[in-house]
């Protein structure tokens, strides 16, 4: 296992010399959050119970979980970049155990992640949202999205283990990005929602996170709108179950590219 | 082989093949057995198969059939082993750009598990070896082609490997940094215990440093010998003539000569291997001549491999 450390090292290190293309990143959600936010703060501030800051709560962890799906499926790049360049052949030709080199990628692309996500949670916070007062409401929030983060890190892998084009794999973040987020409770309550799209939104792993962070980072009070929230535990189990199967494809992918 | 032969043998490979799919054959059989302590090159144009042979030795693929022993493991079976013995550096630089050389080399040691102060000594050891201590602390963005071979090099020799395996080691480098890194290569041969196989599509390459070589073609071995006896075969002198006319004639004629001990034709060139060629050129223009071919460009030089590839595939071996 020491050999997934050296590999994380080793992308922090990078990461740490260029942290360009994470900040990047950064943009599209604060500007969710800030302007878009901001925006509906003054238009449901009447209307809703809470005032416009129980709307900004309510909306910030699903902005959240977007910065931390879309850190993580663009994290996938690394290592189609290092298998691409021939620099994958080095871990391949080392002697360690072929699961210490997918486990050493997951890491750095969910440590990534959750930078990106907790900045993207504090500027929610300063711009109105209600956090939790709970220090184990943070490390539980912390444990939840890190979750999230390693499914779609392992869905991200198993792309790029599969493809050699950079280009097709920026196709794919575009296209799933925004859907994820609308397909959930992340923007509206799941009351609110046509049959179909509460189904939909059911089946999506970001309404489980969005709820779970609704519970620990934020007060719960506030956070629900007056809506009801999926019980933390279910939302727990759903965002590990996901985080299992994105890396058991990924393994999977992974095993199978190696013959 | 006897059991004495085999213990001093460090790479043996048997009925090695490699498909792709239903029609690609990369590897048609290929065997090999190379003495531990020696260096070996694996001759052959682009695609003969060069590269799929150092990625089978060096467990990087699998082999459709066939077996191979690298520093005593198998390396289906006991990959991790191998891995533990051996260092690679690959035909296209595959080096950490963002890195600095002293990094790329830490990192390495790192993956084998080295120690950080036995890392320490060994990258202050092997930069020195390669010249590159001033540059050590640079990116590798900013490093010159030449330089970044060396740390390539350098990064194989990291973990002290029993076998070292150089796929083109010196390709796209000018002349100059191709003699450094043969410098390089020249003294580690003689000062440390180790087994290299290098590939190379460079004659001059393989003539100058390999104990034994191999030339494969297609996906086979098509012959195997030290540079020496391959070239003893082909005579003292080798006269190339180019021209057009009577080619089948002029072989046929050349052949009953008692001064000759080999004809080969290939693309257009006939290779005359001779006891000596100065004395035997004006005897050869005028068979040409005679016969009714005309000759266009003559030579007369010592044989190299390159004629060597010639009579075994009946092709010239061309530099990229």
């Amino acid at each position: 296992m020491s050999a997934a450390v050296t590999l994380w090292s080793k992308h922090m290190r990078k990461l740490r010399v260029h942290p360009e293309e994470a900040i990047g990143l950064l943009i599209q959600p604060i500007l969710w959050v800030a302007l878009f936010g901001l925006g509906m703060k003054g238009l449901l501030g009447q209307s809703i119970e809470g005032g416009g800051n129980a709307y900004i709560t309510f909306m910030v962890p699903g902005i959240v979980a977007l910065t931390a799906l879309s850190g993580a499926i663009s994290g996938g790049l690394i290592w189609l970049n290092e298998r691409v360049l021939g620099i994958a052949k080095e871990y391949l030709a080392a002697p360690i155990p072929r699961s210490s080199i997918l486990i050493g990628n997951a890491s750095s692309i969910v440590t990534k992640a959750l930078f990106q996500s907790i900045i993207v949670l504090v500027v929610g916070v300063l711009i109105g949202a209600q956090g939790s007062l709970n220090p184990a409401g943070w490390v539980a929030g912390t444990a939840i999205v890190a979750l999230f983060a390693l499914g779609f890190a392992g869905i991200a892998l198993t792309f790029a283990t599969k493809t050699n084009d950079p280009g097709s794999y920026h196709m794919v973040i575009f296209l799933i990005n925004l859907p994820l987020l609308f397909l959930a409770n992340a923007l509206y309550p799941l009351e609110a929602l046509p049959r179909w799209m509460e189904v939909v939104a059911r089946a999506n792993p970001t309404t489980y996170v969005v709820d779970g962070m609704r519970q620990t980072f934020l007060d719960s009070s506030v956070a629900g709108a007056g809506y009801d929230l999926v019980p933390l535990w279910v939302c727990f189990l759903v965002v590990t179950a996901f985080a299992a199967f994105g890396m058991g494809i990924a393994y999977i992918t992974f095993r199978r590219s190696l013959k | 082989m006897d059991n004495e032969s085999r213990v001093n043998v460090a790479i043996g490979a048997e009925g090695l093949v490699k498909r792709y799919g239903e029609d690609v054959l990369a590897l048609d059989g290929v065997d090999l057995y190379i003495e531990a302590n020696t260096v070996y090159a694996l001759l052959g144009p682009n695609g003969a198969g060069k590269t799929t042979t150092i990625s089978i030795l060096t467990t990087l693929i699998q082999p459709t059939a066939g077996s191979a022993l690298v520093a005593g493991f198998d390396v289906i079976r006991e990959a991790g082993e191998v891995r533990q013995r051996i260092g690679v550096t690959f035909q296209e630089m595959v080096l950490d750009v963002e890195l600095t050389g002293r990094q790329v080399l830490d990192y390495h040691g790192r993956l084998y598990g080295q120690g950080k102060k036995e890392r320490r000594a060994k990258a202050a050891e092997l930069l020195s070896l390669i010249e590159m201590e001033d540059a050590a602390d640079r990116r590798v963005s900013t490093y010159s082609g030449g330089m970044k071979r060396r740390l390539e090099l350098a990064r194989g020799l990291m973990t002290e490997p029993e076998v070292l395996f150089l796929d083109e080691p010196t390709l796209g480098l000018d002349p100059q940094n191709r003699a450094s890194i043969w410098e390089y290569i020249y003294r580690l041969k003689k000062e440390r215990g180790l087994t290299l196989l290098l590939t190379t599509h460079y004659m001059d390459e393989a003539e100058r440093l390999a104990d034994r070589v191999g030339i494969i073609d297609h996906g086979r071995m098509v012959a195997e010998g030290t540079p020496r006896e391959f070239i003893d075969q082909m005579g003292a002198d080798t006269i190339r003539i180019a021209g057009r006319g009577d080619s089948a004639g002029l072989v046929q004629s050349l052949r009953e000569q008692s001064y000759v001990e080999t004809v080969t034709e290939g693309e257009g060139v006939i290779q005359v291997g001779i006891d000596s060629g100065n004395r035997r050129l004006a005897e050869v223009v005028t068979l040409a001549t005679r016969g009714g071919y005309s000759i266009e460009d003559i030579s007369v030089a010592k044989p190299s491999l390159g004629d060597v590839f010639l009579k075994y595939t009946g092709r010239q071996l061309r530099d990229r």
